[in-house]
């Protein structure tokens, strides 16, 4: 079956640039013109490989790539501007496999992805990860980073979300205070209990049926807490 | 302890003064007025030190009481402000024990309170009471209090100047930031696609269909004009900036040379929709390649940011001057961007924009070359209209 790669870019020319040269080699070609529009067009199919710019509106190529790691592995190259060392070191940190300094040729633009593509697991092979994600009523959607308690939507603070990624990503193991901390607030933060208490409170008043016997964040008195694995 | 309610809201007062950003001389005022509802005296002054020569200078001196018709006969403690600064500590002065006349005005009792902000600013408060009483230990509470709010409001004055200093830098620096990586961001696209559609064509694993092909040239050929074009801005900005770029001055009809331009612009936008007024203008001093550079760059920026809208363009005699005025009915220029879309490399940020930040910039270069004057006036959702003002004479 014909690989299917998502290209996004603003410039029109640069996704034609992009899309001509990899039909030729018999890729099937998705296109978006902003970060927003990948995460959507992304999470609406099965998809290969992503070439992704840095620079667009709305949702820029950073913020699109950090998106879909949220709950994709699929390798993503990133096409950035000659010289920004900075901006290949902070994709790359954000998860991306590659990257593409423009100007490029249009034969290296295809060995790049004939080499990202061989190393990479076919689409749909990820170690059960999707882009939605439930535990009982509670739903999140990695790809809007939307949260649901039932039929409704919580709106969650932006810590508050990456707190609970933390317990989504790591269903069924207990979190020591000390690892919530440093991943969601940074080390500096690690011995400062109380705003983690307070954080989980917050959480389990907007998640929880009953916050006083919660089902999606449990504490482990004297180790940590942790979203308890579902029984089938 | 036992917090006396009105001594409570009296120190509130005081504080709420001293740290509501206003004008400098009303806080004091206002500041003082206050202080005298508790604390009794005839004068005051406020010296601050130089920043530069280190010597006291009044900021601020009052007489509210018995010195009011003194004029400048009174004490105001310069001397002593001096004294207070240098020992850094609260210093009382007061007149010999025995009275030697009855002039009130003459028994002073100063009291002097040094005014310090983390070394940001030094001075002295100076209270002055004729005749008496003396300062009570209470008293020089209260006053000291008074010194540390005010230390505190000259503090934040201090700060407030480094901040819009700084700010102003920052602005500054934005922009030639912004230019260096809008420059080489407007450089590289037409490059990138040059090289990316060159290398595609040159591809020996494949072969591309004659449509395909002519294509990818006519975007190659398009992209190096893209490019040379904007060589050639970034280097005739930089000439006239550095004022090498030779005007040839000759007499010149401006509705000859608006017609021009129009005519030349209805060949490229077959849509154009321009309504013309033009006065059959006596001949100016001009260069008319520039100066319909100008026009050219103000109706191209109408087509591109006002798309569809008509444009009007009116040529006018005021006095000695001949005055353009072409306005679009576009979206408008938000009023806080007016100011800065002459600048060299501004560009408005909100959509995305292809024009180097340099049009408007060489516009206002060429027009002050002549000894004339261009600017812009905008109504949101209304329209711009862009004015210039020519010498029929310039000067040289």
């Amino acid at each position: 079956m014909a690989k299917r790669i998502l290209i996004v870019d603003d410039e029109p020319r640069y996704l034609r640039l992009l899309e001509a040269n990899l039909r030729t080699e018999g890729y099937e070609v998705v296109t978006a013109q902003d970060g927003a529009q990948a995460v959507d067009v992304f999470s609406n199919q099965p998809i290969d490989l992503v070439l992704m710019d840095v620079m667009m509106p709305k949702l820029d190529g950073f913020g699109a790539t950090q998106r879909i790691r949220e709950f994709s592995s699929t390798p993503i190259i990133i096409l950035t501007a000659k010289g920004d060392e900075q901006d290949r070191v902070r994709g790359l940190d954000l998860g991306a496999d590659d990257y593409l300094v423009k100007p490029f040729s249009a034969t290296e633009l295809l060995a790049r992805v004939r080499a990202v593509l061989r190393r990479a697991q076919p689409a749909g092979d990820v170690g059960g990860q999707s882009r939605f994600f439930t535990h009982d009523n509670l739903k999140i959607d990695f790809a809007r980073a939307e949260v649901w308690k039932g039929e409704t939507p919580v709106s969650l603070s932006a810590t508050e979300y990456r707190l609970l990624l933390q317990f989504a990503h790591h269903m069924g193991k207990i979190m020591s205070s000390e690892e919530l901390l440093t991943s969601v607030w940074g080390p500096e933060y690690r011995t400062d209990k109380e705003i983690l208490w307070v954080s989980i409170a917050r959480l389990r008043q907007k998640l929880e049926d009953d916050a006083h016997t919660p089902k999606h964040i449990v504490t482990r008195s004297g180790l940590g807490y942790l979203m308890p694995p579902i029984e089938e | 302890m036992n917090i006396d309610p009105q001594a409570f809201l009296y120190i509130h007062d005081l504080m709420r003064i001293a740290t509501t950003p206003e004008e400098m001389r009303t806080a004091i005022e206002r500041f003082l007025a206050t202080l005298r509802e508790q604390f009794v005296f005839d004068n005051v002054a406020v010296y601050i030190q130089d920043e530069k020569t280190n010597a006291l200078d009044i900021v601020y001196a009052r007489a509210v009481g018995r010195a009011k018709n003194a004029e400048a006969d009174a004490a105001w403690g310069e001397t002593f402000a001096g004294l207070v600064l240098a020992n850094g500590k609260v210093l009382i002065q007061e007149p010999e024990s025995t009275p030697v006349t009855d002039d009130r005005l003459r028994r002073a009792y100063l009291l002097g309170i040094p005014l310090n902000a983390n070394g940001l600013i030094g001075g002295a408060l100076i209270f002055v009471r004729f005749g008496g009483p003396a300062y009570e230990q209470e008293h020089i509470a209260v006053a000291s209090l008074a010194a540390e709010l005010l230390s505190i409001l000259f503090e934040r004055r201090a700060w407030r100047r480094t901040h819009s200093e700084l700010h102003q830098l920052k602005l500054q620096m934005q922009l030639q930031e912004d230019f260096v990586s809008t420059i080489s961001h407007e450089l590289r696209t037409p490059l990138g696609f040059i090289k990316g559609y060159s290398t595609s064509l040159l591809r020996r694993d494949t072969s591309w269909d004659k449509e395909t092909q002519q294509e990818f040239l006519t975007i190659i050929d398009e992209e190096a004009d893209r490019l040379s074009l904007l060589i050639e801005n970034v280097l005739e900005s930089a000439r006239l900036q550095s004022k090498t770029l030779p005007l040839r001055f000759q007499p010149l009809r401006l509705d000859a040379v608006l017609r021009d331009v129009v005519t030349r612009l209805r060949a490229r936008y077959k849509d154009l929709n321009v309504n013309m007024d033009l006065l059959a203008a006596p001949p100016l001093q001009g260069d008319g390649v520039r100066v319909a550079q100008v026009f050219d760059n103000l109706f191209t920026n109408a087509i591109k940011y006002a798309p569809g809208s008509p444009i009007t363009v009116v040529l006018r005699k005021v006095d000695d001057m001949l005055v353009v005025e072409l306005s679009d009915q576009g979206p408008g220029i938000p009023k806080e961007s007016l100011p800065l879309i002459f600048e060299r490399f501004y560009r408005a940020r909100s959509e995305k924009a292809t024009g180097t930040g340099l049009g408007l910039f060489i516009c206002k270069q060429i027009i002050d070359a002549h000894r004339g004057k261009i600017w812009a006036e905008s109504t949101l959702g209304q329209g711009t209209t862009f004015i210039i003002e020519l010498p029929i004479n310039p000067v040289r």
